[in-house]
């Protein structure tokens, strides 16, 4: 049963998306598998050299950085929503793969989720 | 009405009561569902949906006590509701055993809520043959 947690609010406004990457951790720390995918805003938690410390937050893309430790197969990002947001390779943090998020895409996952 | 194959359910709510509609959807299809003869496995409360298992919710008497209609739907199907705990402690949700730990003045867990991790959760949409969430929808 493999799983897409999609993450699509812009980090530090909500808590919604830090409670999503929990949801995806959790999963893969019960040996179920999950991936990520960022779309709409949601691609800004990719955006490299983020500095929170200024409002009193850690930065996502720290969090982000345990993903492969705790075993999540991938983190993907809508491709149209990162040209939106004006990123791209240079941009981004390592081990991010550009996709296109469509229905061919979310068929691939058995369960798809949001956090909120 | 057809006949349909019996279903068994997991409940995810997200949304708060009184700020989101999110917790009363889920009490309405949860009847249903139960009406229909499908079964509800557990609700798991994430997010801001933990303020539903507030022990401390007073809404004017002339509204619906949400927290209280679902203690209620709970008690009397026997169905375990699991408020997470990193989202109960974030937003000063705790049973007794928080309190101490914590060496907080009060607890407010609403029974027969209980705190447990995103665990429960997996297992739920494991064992269920559907998982449900309800979002707040902002």
């Amino acid at each position: 049963m493999s799983t897409l947690i999609m993450i699509d609010q812009a980090p530090y406004g909500t808590w919604s998306g830090r409670e999503a990457l929990d949801m995806a951790f959790s999963l893969a720390a019960f040996d179920q598998a999950a991936s990520l995918l960022f779309t709409g805003a949601g691609v800004n938690w990719l955006k490299k050299g983020q500095e929170a410390g200024g409002i009193g937050q850690k930065s996502v893309d720290k969090n982000l950085a345990a993903a492969p430790i705790f075993g999540i197969e991938a983190i993907l990002a809508d491709r149209a929503a990162c040209r939106t947001y004006g990123l791209d390779e240079n941009s981004l943090i390592g081990g991010v793969t550009q996709v296109d998020a469509d229905a061919a895409l979310l068929a691939a996952y058995d369960h798809t989720a949001f956090a909120g | 009405m057809a006949e349909t194959a019996s279903e068994s359910f997991t409940l995810v709510i997200t949304g708060a009561p009184y700020s989101s509609q999110a917790p009363q959807t889920a009490l309405g299809f949860a009847q249903a569902a139960v009406d229909a003869g499908h079964r509800i496995d557990r609700v798991f409360l994430y997010g801001d949906g933990v303020h539903l298992a507030s022990a401390l919710s007073a809404p004017p008497s002339d509204e619906t006590h949400w927290p209280e209609a679902w203690s209620q739907f709970l008690t009397e199907h026997s169905i375990p509701g699991v408020a997470c705990i990193a989202s109960a402690l974030r937003r000063g949700l705790v049973n007794e055993t928080e309190q101490k730990r914590y060496e907080l003045p009060a607890s407010n867990l609403r029974a027969p809520f209980e705190i447990a991790g995103l665990g429960e959760w997996v297992e739920g949409r494991i064992k269920s043959t559907r998982t449900l969430y309800f979002h707040a929808g902002d």
